[in-house]
């Protein structure tokens, strides 16, 4: 990688790790989006399975969209300790190192 | 060549005249490959072709006896696997029977013990229908 490659690449990482708010109205937008639901729905103290429906299958959809949009990984077990969308942003928030 | 269709039975639920995988040619945890002559006898043949129906079965088959033939391989008890739901299915052109088909599965996601996978069943090199699926292993 060229030193160039690796300044954009720096200053894409800074500018990410700068808008935490950014990331959240992503995700209430591709979740609003892919679960069909009003956005307005989704906020940090709303319940994440209820308020999307989630299913076992949906779960799935889920980790790929997550990845998909915000280029973070999530495992089952990082999913037995998110029950609102604020646990989710706080885990995203962890594992993006914001 | 991993396995038969008279192993592959020992993996998947499914029996003739279900079977829709001849061969599981090549598996690791990141690519499964098979093929499967389409007889002009197969109950998924309609005039003349072979239909989606039977393109889906192929991957889920494929995918099904790859992940217990790896279960075995690795010393544990194989287990059968399912569809749960199949998305993104575009059909590009359904084969003749009296043709050998081949298929590559490729798991993109894993949670627990449902996977996402992608398949793609071609012949000669041409792409038949490429599709995603979700897989519970059970």
């Amino acid at each position: 990688m060229s030193v160039s490659e690796i300044n954009f690449v720096a200053m894409y990482v800074k500018d990410f790790k700068m808008n935490l708010e950014e990331v959240i109205e992503q995700t209430r937008d591709f979740l609003s989006e892919e679960f069909e639901i009003d956005r307005d729905l989704i906020l940090p103290g709303s319940n994440l399975k209820d308020t999307l429906d989630l299913d076992s299958l949906d779960y799935v959809d889920l980790v790929v969209l997550i990845e998909e949009n915000l280029n973070v990984k999530i495992s089952g077990e990082d999913f037995k300790g998110i029950v609102t969308f604020g646990d989710f942003y706080n885990l995203v928030q962890k594992k993006l190192g914001l | 060549m991993l396995l038969v269709k008279d192993n592959i039975i020992d993996f998947i639920p499914h029996r003739a005249p279900f079977v829709m995988v001849d061969h599981l040619i090549s598996a690791t945890r990141e690519r499964f490959e098979s093929d499967f002559y389409i007889e002009e006898s197969n109950e998924l043949v309609f005039q003349g072709l072979f239909q989606e129906g039977g393109l889906l079965e192929n991957i889920a088959q494929t995918c099904a006896a790859s992940f217990g033939y790896l279960d075995q391989a690795d010393g544990s008890e194989p287990k059968i696997g399912y569809i749960g739901a199949i998305s993104r299915v575009v059909l590009h052109a359904c084969p003749p029977h009296s043709v050998r088909i081949n298929t590559i599965v490729t798991p993109t996601h894993q949670l627990g013990n449902i996977f996402m996978v992608t398949g793609q069943n071609f012949l000669d090199g041409r792409l038949l229908l490429e599709c995603e699926m979700k897989i519970v292993i059970a």
